[in-house]
């Protein structure tokens, strides 16, 4: 185990390195960093000090090697815009898109999973068609224009819930729904298949026949086996999820850290945005790592492979 | 961005079962008929759009801004009503699809090479090269797409091409996936040995003998990556760094539309529902190549 | 029936049951948005109007103009008089201290000037400072400053962005620190700053209220809200008292609403295109040709963009400047709508096929959008490329663009000097580079006497008209939209005097 383990994270380490690298140079190639930084009718000469002071004359390697020692203890440098560190910035905002995105995880698994295993219960039931009419509507319908349609009926029209913002608890309601109603898709999708599969095996018959409480095989038997493979597929959806945030927070504005990046995007401010690429990206290698473990944890046949 | 590689790569095995049990399981599967009705539908459309159109979907006329549909009592001369700048909305939607069908297309069509090189590749020698393409694979999936596409635009500037290229070199990683699994699959067989033993070139049994295998799994994923470059190019769009106006896309009319948002929300609902009728329609059809072709008993 | 009121409710929403009365009136908090995330809240390191409004609450200025008359009154200051061309000597307020505490005195005037001037310190707002010289100690309550040359506009910017900061505080914890906690001498004390989203003004009791009155409501409570529907949403939700800029289609519509006044403003604000006259977005530019400049304002409809897409007071110019600026002559060169001539002049320009270009924009992408299918009508086809400001303004100031279409609110500023002056100075926006025009300017910025400055101005104005250097659209209005129970009057510079807002 330990050494699966250890494999994966060096795996990991060289995945978020190659990661960071495409990052910096994605964004080394936007232009000339000393021309926003002097300001606006800065001379050559002020231009070619800044260049000089911040050391962007230097090979692109060794700007990178400095940019990623700085970034390793938590200094991505300062905002363009902003004139304040980036770190302060990104860790005010980080904890709004954390939140709903661990909001939308939970209701696209408690959406999902009951509908996923109902659905394998009674397979081709009306219950297994409306499972499959919510996994479908939901990888079609474009979560910006959800989340506008959402804003018009629930707090335009119905005045119930604020229509941007986190003043309130209740600001976070839209956002969870739009976030979690993408993720849900695919995680009902697997749990229907995992529970197929689990309640053919034999084990499950003879406990049927052996009178057992329907109920109970369906949750606590059956699903304790179908659900490894979805707890892992969770945790790779909240990667993705804190990265496609940009959209609903831009929507909501939630001033989490996808807006954040798109913010920044517009506004040309580069090392914020190189940070949040890079922060991002780790989220999603962070739970592609444990995802990995928990697998290899709960189900030892994977740890060789 | 549904990302279940093992599951849908395990249902593709199987060579191609002949072609009138095919036709008879499509008959009988209305999700796939329905898919391929609409998606057909609005292929035609886009492709006629000349034809079809009322009006000039670029002209203006500022004077009849924001007429209501005929449904909202609007007048007959313009069905869907016209966008704030006066343009005649049924004529940009039929234009928009256009936009969205070529951009989910193409861009399909290069992550699909990109994907299917890398996937055959690593299922057919395993080993380093195998290991290889699951590091690139990992690599692009740790990049965050929507974020990645936003920078890129934003540094070249919002074209159809560039828009187009950045999908198409996002989107390749479930192509890979698959693929990959399937030649693996396929490699096992007996006739890939036989063909070997026989020293048929290599480019030979990939092209001639993996490829054709795997053909299914890849026309289901082309479908579904294809409904994956709509929505993100929408996306991009609606945030204002996609395709730039005043090129008719759905994702662009929304964003222009929301402007009305409380006033004249038909402005987004149109093209709303035109792209989720697309989107479902293709990944409707999507599933449903994949149960046809997918072997007896599975579902 | 009733599934045909529910999908009416998604096509047409007719807002059925929000409710308005929850607004700020019983907490006595006036909950505002501002679109833009300001960068920095010291209004020397940001040039958003959001900054203007934030300096004119929580700091305040020299000198102070009375919106109604016009006329300078003194602020922080008592007496001015111009010692020479170039020396103003100020008389300061005794008494007043800042919102921590420390008193005010000569020190924090010679301070704050000498610290925006000095390049190192990479303050933003250049345009509003750089005729300072210096500032110098004469006593413990008197200053003098000195310019650079002659400039009669100074009183304009002494009393308007130019704002005193304390200079112990201010050198003590640096901008940096003065982002996250800045102290003025204002109406209002800045209670909490999350940069960019959230700023909580609590109103100054002890505040000295010369020039302007004390604040008549206790809190202020601004929130970042990018997008305007968001805004009206939350205007009708009851989350929002005051929107400002609101589009003239939603305006309308929230009109006849008849639950919210909404009220058009004039303001000082002017649209322009901007036309790459120099070539410094490329040497074979068509805009370097005059016949071309001259095609792109005739091919432009602004009469019927105003009336279609801008309404209330909003009104065509014909000059680089606003009317209501001083020295803002209209010139006698004015180019009427008119494609064909338009087509001819391209045609004799040598473009009889016209041409493609890229067209810049920052704000209001529905004109933008309107100007381009108008310059397709005579065969120019402009490609649109959306930008933040910040963004169009580095690219400007860089490299040039054929194309942008840009606005200027002159910091509410009347004086011609913080527009023309601002662009056709040889500055890094001076798409013209026209070294006739600057040298007017420069006269005219530097002239005491007033008809002298008058016929400099004019003469460029007129310069810049015949050489379409600008297509000089239009001036903005702007529709304030608010809650039943607030009570505020808008003034044409378009400053929203927090302190002037209360309740019904």
């Amino acid at each position: 185990m330990l050494k699966f383990i250890s494999m994966k994270l060096g795996l990991a380490v060289l995945v978020a390195l190659t990661v960071s690298f495409i990052s910096f140079i994605l964004l080394y190639m936007a232009g000339d960093p000393a021309v926003s930084i002097a300001g606006e009718g800065a001379t050559a000469e002020v231009i070619a000090a800044v260049r000089e002071q911040y050391g962007f004359n230097r090979p692109l390697l060794a700007q990178y090697f400095e940019w990623l020692m700085r970034a390793l203890s938590g200094d991505f440098g300062m905002s363009y815009y902003f004139k304040t560190p980036v770190s302060d910035m990104v860790a005010a905002r980080l904890p709004v898109t954390m939140t709903i995105g661990a909001l939308g995880m939970g209701f696209a698994l408690v959406l999902a999973i009951p509908m996923g295993v109902l659905a394998a219960a009674f397979p081709n039931s009306w219950l297994d068609r409306l499972a499959l009419g919510i996994a479908v509507v939901g990888q079609a319908i474009p979560s910006f224009w959800f989340g506008l349609i959402l804003i018009v009926i629930f707090s335009v029209n119905l005045g119930l819930v604020p229509a941007s913002g986190t003043r309130h608890w209740t600001g976070y309601i839209l956002p969870m729904i739009v976030l979690g109603y993408y993720a849900t898709p695919a995680i009902m999708r697997l749990t229907r298949a995992g529970m197929l599969d689990v309640l053919s095996a034999d084990y499950i018959r003879t406990a049927r026949a052996k009178g057992l409480n329907w109920r109970s095989i369906l949750f606590k038997h059956a699903l304790r086996n179908a659900i490894i493979p979805v707890v892992s597929l969770a945790a790779v959806q909240l990667g993705f999820m804190f990265g496609g945030s940009v959209v609903v927070e831009t929507i909501f504005a939630l001033h989490g850290a996808g807006f954040l990046a798109w913010e920044s995007i517009s506004r040309n401010d580069l090392p914020t945005m190189q940070a949040l690429i890079l922060i991002f990206s780790m989220f999603y290698i962070g739970f592609t790592l444990l995802a990995d473990i928990l697998n290899a944890w709960l189900d030892p046949r994977l740890r060789s492979g | 961005m549904s990302n279940i590689p093992m599951t849908e790569a395990a249902t593709i095995t199987a060579p191609p079962s002949p072609a009138r049990l095919l036709t008879r399981k499509a008959l009988r599967h209305r999700g796939f008929l329905f898919g391929l009705v609409v998606v057909g539908f609005i292929t035609l459309v886009a492709v006629f759009a000349p034809f079809l159109a009322p009006h000039d979907p670029y002209k203006q006329d500022l004077l009849a801004r924001m007429a209501r549909p005929v449904f909202l009592g609007g007048d007959w001369k313009h069905i869907l009503g016209t966008d704030a700048l006066g343009r005649d909305y049924l004529s940009r939607m039929l234009y928009g699809a256009r936009v969205s069908l070529m951009i989910g297309f193409v861009a399909a069509m290069i992550s699909a090479v990109i994907g299917t090189t890398l996937g055959i590749l690593g299922g057919y020698f395993g080993g380093k090269v195998d290991a290889a393409v699951m590091f690139i694979v990992s690599v692009r999936l740790a990049l965050p797409a929507t974020l990645v596409a936003l920078a890129v635009v934003a540094l070249f500037g919002g074209s159809l091409t560039v828009v187009v290229l950045v999908l198409g070199f996002l989107l390749w990683d479930r192509f890979a996936v698959v693929m990959r699994s399937a030649t693996m699959q396929v490699r096992q067989m007996d006739y890939i040995a036989a063909a070997e033993v026989l020293g048929a070139s290599l480019p030979r049994i990939l092209w001639k003998d993996v490829l054709p295998n795997v053909m299914n799994a890849l026309i289901v994923i082309i479908t579904l990556e294809m409904a994956h470059a709509i929505i993100l190019e929408a996306a991009l769009s609606f945030l204002g760094l996609g395709v730039q106006p005043p090129t008719p896309s759905w994702g662009l009319m929304i964003s222009e539309g929301k402007e009305m948002l409380l006033f004249e929300s038909w402005l987004i609902t149109i093209p709303g529902i035109a792209l989720f009728i697309l989107l479902l329609a293709i990944n409707v059809l999507g599933d449903g190549i994949r149960d046809i072709t997918a072997p007896e008993g599975r579902n | 029936m009733r599934l045909i009121n529910a999908v009416a409710a998604v096509l047409l929403p007719v807002c059925l049951f929000s409710s308005t009365a929850l607004a700020g009136k019983a907490d006595d908090t006036l909950n505002i948005a501002f679109s833009k995330e300001l960068e920095h809240v010291d209004p020397y390191y940001n040039t958003a109007r959001e900054g203007i409004l934030l300096g004119g609450s929580v700091w305040d200025a020299l000198l102070y103009r009375d919106p109604k008359t016009g006329d300078y009154v003194g602020n922080l200051a008592t007496g001015w008089t111009w010692i020479d061309d170039t020396t103003l000597e100020l008389t300061l307020r005794q008494g007043v201290t800042f919102h921590n505490g420390e008193p005010f005195d000569a020190d924090d005037v010679v301070f704050t000037l000498n610290y925006v001037v000095d390049p190192k310190n990479g303050t933003k707002s250049q345009a509003n400072t750089n005729w300072i010289k210096s500032a110098e100690k004469v006593d413990a309550f008197k200053v003098r400053i000195h310019t650079n040359g002659p400039f009669p506009a100074a009183l304009e910017y002494l009393a308007g962005p130019i704002i005193i900061q304390p200079n112990e505080y201010y050198t003590k914890v640096g901008q940096q620190g003065v982002a996250l906690k800045p102290i003025g001498t204002g109406p209002y004390r800045m209670d909490s700053v999350e940069p960019g989203k959230h700023f909580v003004l609590k109103r100054n009791d002890a505040y000295f209220a010369a020039a302007k009155p004390k604040a008549a409501i206790g809190t202020v409570d601004i929130r970042t809200v990018p997008d305007a529907n968001t805004q009206m949403a939350e205007l009708f939700n009851g989350d929002i008292d005051l929107v400002w800029g609101v589009p003239a289609d939603q305006a309308d519509k929230m009109a006849k609403m008849g639950k919210f006044q909404v009220i058009n403003a004039p303001t000082m604000r002017v649209g322009y295109l901007s036309l790459d006259a120099a070539g410094r977005s490329g040497a074979e530019n068509p805009m370097t040709d005059l016949k071309v400049r001259q095609a792109v304002n005739h091919a432009i409809n602004r009469q019927g963009i105003v009336d279609a897409l801008m309404k209330g007071t909003s009104a065509v110019i014909n000059s680089a400047c606003s009317p209501v600026q001083f020295g803002c002559e209209q010139a006698a060169t004015t180019y009427a709508y008119d494609p064909e001539k338009a087509k001819a002049l391209l045609a004799e320009a040598g473009y009889p096929q016209g041409f493609a270009m890229d067209f810049y924009a920052y704000r209001d992408r529905p004109l933008a959008e309107a100007m381009i299918g108008m310059l397709a009508e005579v065969g120019i086809t402009a490609k649109l490329n959306y930008m933040q400001y910040s963004a169009l303004r580095e690219k400007r100031i860089k490299e040039g663009t054929p194309i942008s279409f840009m606005t200027w609110g002159s910091n509410s500023i009347a004086d011609v000097s913080a527009i023309t002056s601002a662009f056709f100075r040889m500055g890094g926006e001076d798409d013209a580079r026209d070294p006739d025009v600057a040298a007017l300017l420069e006269k005219g910025d530097s002239s005491v006497a007033l008809d002298e400055r008058k016929t400099a101005y004019t003469k460029a104005l007129t310069t810049i008209a015949d050489k379409a250097y600008w297509v000089p659209l239009w001036i903005y209005s702007s529709n304030y939209v608010m809650g039943a129970d607030v009570s505020f009057t808008p003034t044409p510079d378009e400053l929203i005097r927090f302190y002037d807002i209360s309740w019904k």
